[in-house]
C-alpha cells in the first residue's frame, strides 16, 4: 500500500478520473437500481458513479485512499475509509464494484495511490476474487453486484471465480474498445439463499 | 459522517459492534470522534467527516 499523505488536501492526480469503464458501469447501475435499494459501491475513485446514480433509499461509497475519500467528501458523498467493504454490516441489496484490473507485476507497483487503483495483481484478477470471498458479508440474501470486466483479466477465469465464490453470473451490458480491448458488466446474485 | 450511519458499520477485523464517540458535530455530520471496537480494544478515528476502518496497525 503506498504511504499515507500527512495533510489532509486530497490530490486529484491520485485518484481515478471517469473513463469508458466508469460511464458503462453507471449505466449498468442506473438500469439495475430500485428506488428501494440500499446501495454500496466499492472503491469509488471519482465519485463519479455514485454522484450520478438514480434515486435510492441510501448510497454509500468505500474507498482505502484517503484522496478518493476527501474528494468524496467534499461532493457530500457517504464514504467510508475501509478496504473492500471490511467496516460494514450485511445491510446493502445492490454492490457497485469497477476492479483496479491492470495486470500487474510486483515490480511495476509503484508508490502511488493511482497506481495502486489499477493494480489487479499479476494476473488482474486479485481483487476480483479477493471482492467476491468478501462481499457476502454485506450484501442481503437477495442483494445483487454489478461489477466492471475487461478482457485483459480473461472473462472465463473471471467467470470462474464468480462460480466458486458462491455466485450466479449474467452479463448484462458490453462495449468493444476501439483497440479491441472488451468491457463487460457482470450481475451476480447469490447462489444459494440461506435459509434455516 | 451522517450519524445514522454508525447503524451499519462493524469492526473491519472482528465485525463486532463499536461505540460512537462524537468529538465535533454540526447540523449535517459528524466532524470528529472516534468508533471504539471494546472487543478488540482498538479506536478508529472519525476526521474531517470521514471515518477510517482501515486496521489502525498499518496506517499512521
Amino acid at each position: 500500500m503506498p504511504p499515507y499523505p500527512t495533510g489532509l488536501v486530497p490530490d486529484k492526480n491520485q485518484v481515478y478520473s471517469p473513463r469508458e469503464d466508469t460511464f458503462l458501469l453507471l449505466r449498468a447501475a442506473n438500469n439495475e437500481i430500485l428506488p428501494a435499494d440500499t446501495v454500496l459501491e466499492v472503491g469509488i475513485g471519482s465519485a463519479y458513479i455514485i454522484w450520478n446514480l438514480s434515486p435510492c433509499k441510501l448510497a454509500l461509497g468505500t474507498d482505502i485512499n484517503p484522496h478518493a475519500a476527501l474528494l468524496a467528501h467534499t461532493q457530500g458523498v457517504n464514504i467510508i475509509r475501509t478496504d473492500f467493504a471490511d467496516g460494514l454490516k450485511k445491510y446493502f441489496s445492490l454492490v457497485i464494484f469497477n476492479p483496479p484490473y491492470l495486470p500487474t507485476s510486483p515490480e511495476e507497483r509503484g508508490d502511488d495511490w493511482l497506481e495502486f487503483a489499477l493494480d489487479g495483481g499479476p494476473d488482474g484478477r486479485e481483487p476480483v476474487n479477493a471482492f467476491c470471498t468478501r462481499i457476502l458479508n454485506v450484501l442481503n440474501d437477495s442483494g445483487r453486484v454489478v461489477m466492471l470486466i475487461s478482457s485483459l483479466q480473461d472473462f472465463s477465469s473471471c467467470e470462474e471465480i464468480f462460480s466458486k465464490t458462491g455466485f450466479n453470473y449474467t452479463v448484462v451490458d458490453t462495449e468493444k474498445m476501439e483497440d479491441g480491448e472488451e468491457l463487460r458488466v457482470y450481475k451476480l446474485t447469490r447462489k444459494n439463499q440461506m435459509i434455516f | 459522517m451522517k450519524r445514522e450511519l454508525n447503524d451499519i458499520l462493524c469492526c473491519p477485523v472482528c465485525k463486532g459492534d463499536l461505540e460512537l464517540v462524537v468529538t465535533e458535530e454540526n447540523d449535517v455530520e459528524i466532524l470528529t470522534g472516534a468508533l471504539i471496537c471494546h472487543a478488540c480494544s482498538v479506536t478508529y478515528p472519525i476526521d474531517e467527516g470521514i471515518p477510517n476502518l482501515l486496521p489502525q496497525n498499518t496506517t499512521s
